[in-house]
């Protein structure tokens, strides 16, 4: 609804996702969170449930560990959403680019809004990269966007099966 | 006049919330979020897609939300004591049913710590509101607040019940029914978009449900009932930013074993 809108910019809550990165970044989000840059005057707040967040901080290149729970966390937040990539091996791979174990950087996974880059990049940098991506969260819909389609077919025939699996192991009487 | 309070309890509670937000970051020296940040929040979770898991458990949160909004409304009706603890109860255990409901086991966790909790603030509650009853010798609150002196007869009694402030409003030493750190929020994680917006706004109602206990010690005087909620809500949010979680173990032991024993001394101590 249009009355709605205005306040998207308001509100935005944050889902922060370290996909391998070295941790420098993390620290400057946590430093932009924290008292001194203090990024709770926009309303933020750090939800770590991506079912009530709007935006999501990704932090390193996608490692081949991350990157099924990069795109599960992306596909659970509901829209209208932004991604943020923090840092330059979030954007490109930086220094990470070429290695094995790793994608160079997260946009061949899902589509990314704003790249902030720096190694690590500065809290001020990450507070301007979040203004900029709530300009773009105002004047997108509840269209859902989906992440792009790089798994084999092999692959994602092999991680339904694996589901299946933990569908099974998980016992829920026992917590 | 007093249905328009009534109706707009909600938008009171947020206030408070969001009066209570600006005052956490004062106390941390930042500069904090605007005044009117939950009505904010609550606009753009409007605005949300919402994930239903499945129609129950979204059911029972507006459930929660309705039961809890129907007690407060009979606190400000000056209904009976035991009536309001035991809608509220009600209400409680309609949010530990909707955390049952889901397949997720953090959300089992966080029903789990919602009934310890519930099992530990309950008897205290009760005990409280049986000394309201021994003192003005009924438990209408429309008796309750024209008499006087409850403050000076039942001191260990309000000790216990600021013990459990912090259980009912979230907050340090005695969040772990929330445990952000932990366990995500608990029965609120699997929520999203206008059926999370119920369980944000009957926060606010917790806050006014357990602040209008603390109203009531000051009985006929409304002038040091509303200090002492002043008093209890600094107290509070200064003990929030300066201690560490307890365990859920911990804080049922430390409220059976201290705020009980205060209650019961002060009962007895009444009955002599
Ligand atoms: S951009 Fe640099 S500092 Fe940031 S996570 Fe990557 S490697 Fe670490």
């Amino acid at each position: 609804m249009k009355f709605f809108t205005p306040f998207r910019k308001k509100s935005p809550w944050i889902l922060h996702y370290n996909a391998g990165s070295c941790n420098g970044c993390d620290i400057e989000i946590l430093a932009a969170l924290g008292p001194k840059f203090d990024l709770e005057r926009f309303g933020a707040i750090n939800t770590g449930n991506p079912k009530q967040s709007d935006i999501f901080l990704v932090t390193g290149p996608v490692t081949y560990r991350s990157r099924e729970r990069l795109v599960e966390l992306y596909t659970q937040i509901p829209e209208p959403k932004v991604v943020v990539a923090v840092g330059s091996c979030t954007d490109t791979g930086g220094v990470f680019r070429g290695m094995l174990n790793v994608e160079d950087g997260i946009d061949r996974y899902i589509p990314v809004d704003v790249y902030i880059p720096g190694c690590a990049a500065s809290p001020q940098l990450i507070i301007d990269g979040l203004v900029k991506a709530l300009e773009i969260l105002e004047t997108k819909s509840k269209a859902i966007e989906k992440p792009f389609k790089l798994f084999g077919a092999v692959q994602m025939i092999g991680t339904k099966l694996s589901r299946l699996n933990m569908a099974q192991r998980v016992r829920h009487d026992e917590n | 006049m007093i249905w328009v309070w009534i109706l707009l309890a909600p938008l009171l509670g947020g206030l408070v919330y969001g009066g209570e937000r600006v005052l956490r970051a004062r106390m941390q020296r930042r500069q904090g979020p605007p005044f009117l940040q939950p009505f904010y929040d609550m606009f753009k979770l409007m605005d949300k897609r919402s994930l239903i898991v499945h129609a129950p458990h979204a059911l029972l949160a507006v459930g929660h939300f309705f039961l809890l909004w129907v007690s407060v409304a009979a606190i400000f009706l000056g209904w009976n004591l035991l009536y309001i603890i035991f809608l509220h109860l009600f209400a409680q255990v309609v949010l530990i049913l909707a955390g049952y409901s889901v397949r997720s086991v953090y959300s089992h966790l966080g029903a789990n710590r919602e009934l310890l909790a519930l099992v530990a603030y309950e008897p205290i509650l009760i005990l409280v509101s049986v000394g309201f009853y021994l003192v003005s010798g009924s438990f209408e609150i429309g008796r309750i607040l024209e008499g006087e002196g409850y403050l000076a007869q039942m001191p260990l009694l309000f000790a216990a019940l600021l013990i459990i402030v912090p259980i009912k409003v979230k907050k340090s030493p005695f969040d772990v029914t929330e445990a952000h750190q932990e366990i995500v929020g608990g029965v609120e994680i699997e929520y999203s978009g206008v059926f999370y917006e119920f369980l944000y706004m009957a926060r606010f109602l917790e806050y006014l449900f357990i602040y209008s206990f603390i109203f009531l010690f000051g009985g006929i005087s409304y002038g040091v009932g509303a200090v002492l909620v002043a008093a209890t809500f600094l107290l509070v949010n200064l003990v929030d930013n300066a201690t560490a979680r307890v365990r859920t173990g911990d804080m049922v032991k430390i409220v059976y074993g201290v705020a009980m024993s205060l209650a019961v001394i002060n009962i007895v101590g009444i009955l002599r």
